[in-house]
């Protein structure tokens, strides 16, 4: 069966206003509520993991788009987090233009093809300028999940 | 001897040959790795006459697929400390290439030796290692 980005999106993963300024705070923001609500057991690892990444590479894709993303066995199953931001946050993307909207995709390592594709599937969604608008002006937890399902074919 | 910049053009999924010479190349001239994949609407318009699908369907197949290599590549450089960034574009691959190596300073470009991209060869602005 073909893996579909929205059954790894909980309504508890969704967080409509994240209060971080900066990249690494945004992703510590992220971590926090992962913990929180259980999607991860170790709040160092996981963090580790994508401060790793983020040193490494740009995850801003461009757009207003961010998807900070790392395999790490601190989460026991393949997790979507999504996030927005008011004021945006400095991804470091290549255009310039800050993230305004932060999908975080973890999975434990070995999920590697899993990963893959829900992170292609992910940003070939959200390189459709309408769903982007759409994330950008949904109210509330409920309407984002109904956005992906409804834009994933 | 530094590189500072490669570029590495994906062409399709037989290039997961090359991504660990890649990988390697860039450690050995300490390079920044910048990956693409371009949508040409050429490709993309061929694939119906072969196989009957729609355009749309073929094209977000085809822009997944190489999202998906993107990614790939991208798992094995950050595993082994290669500063990455990866690109999905539209356009000609000649001409998207010439752009970035205008835009980002590209010192040599990547590409797996096949018939498709052999023209990519002769118009590249930069040297051109083919694997």
């Amino acid at each position: 069966m073909e893996l579909r980005i929205s059954d790894f999106l909980k309504p508890e993963a969704v967080m409509m206003d994240l209060s971080a300024k900066d990249k690494i705070s945004a992703i510590k923001e992220l971590v926090e509520h992962m913990v929180t609500n259980n999607f991860a057991r170790d709040r160092d690892e996981l963090f580790n993991a994508l401060a790793k990444r983020e040193n490494l590479e740009s995850t801003g894709i461009g757009d207003g788009i961010a998807i900070p993303h790392a395999r790490t066995d601190a989460v026991g199953d393949l997790i979507l987090v999504f996030a927005r931001s008011s004021v945006g946050v400095d991804f470091s993307a290549f255009d310039g233009k800050p993230s305004y909207i932060i999908f975080l995709i973890a999975s434990p390592e070995n999920k590697k093809s899993e990963y893959i594709v829900a992170l292609a599937k992910l940003s070939r969604l959200l390189r459709k300028s309408a769903v982007r608008e759409q994330l950008r002006n949904a109210s509330n937890n409920r309407e984002i999940l109904e956005i992906i399902k409804k834009n994933e074919e | 001897m530094k590189i500072k910049r490669l570029l590495l053009y994906l062409y399709n999924a037989e290039d997961k040959g090359i991504f660990d010479q890649v990988v390697k190349l860039c450690q050995t001239f300490e390079s920044q790795l910048f990956v693409l994949f371009v949508l040409e609407e050429t490709r993309i318009a061929q694939v119906p006459r072969m196989t009957r699908e729609k355009v749309e369907t073929i094209r977000q197949k085809i822009e997944e697929d190489g999202w998906k290599m993107l990614y790939l590549v991208e798992d094995e450089a950050v595993e082994s400390g290669v500063r990455t960034s990866l690109h999905m574009e539209e356009g000609t691959a000649a001409g998207v290439i010439k752009k970035y190596v205008e835009n980002y300073e590209i010192d040599a470009l990547i590409i797996k030796r096949r018939d498709e991209t052999r023209k990519l060869f002769i118009s590249s602005p930069v040297p051109v290692i083919g694997l």
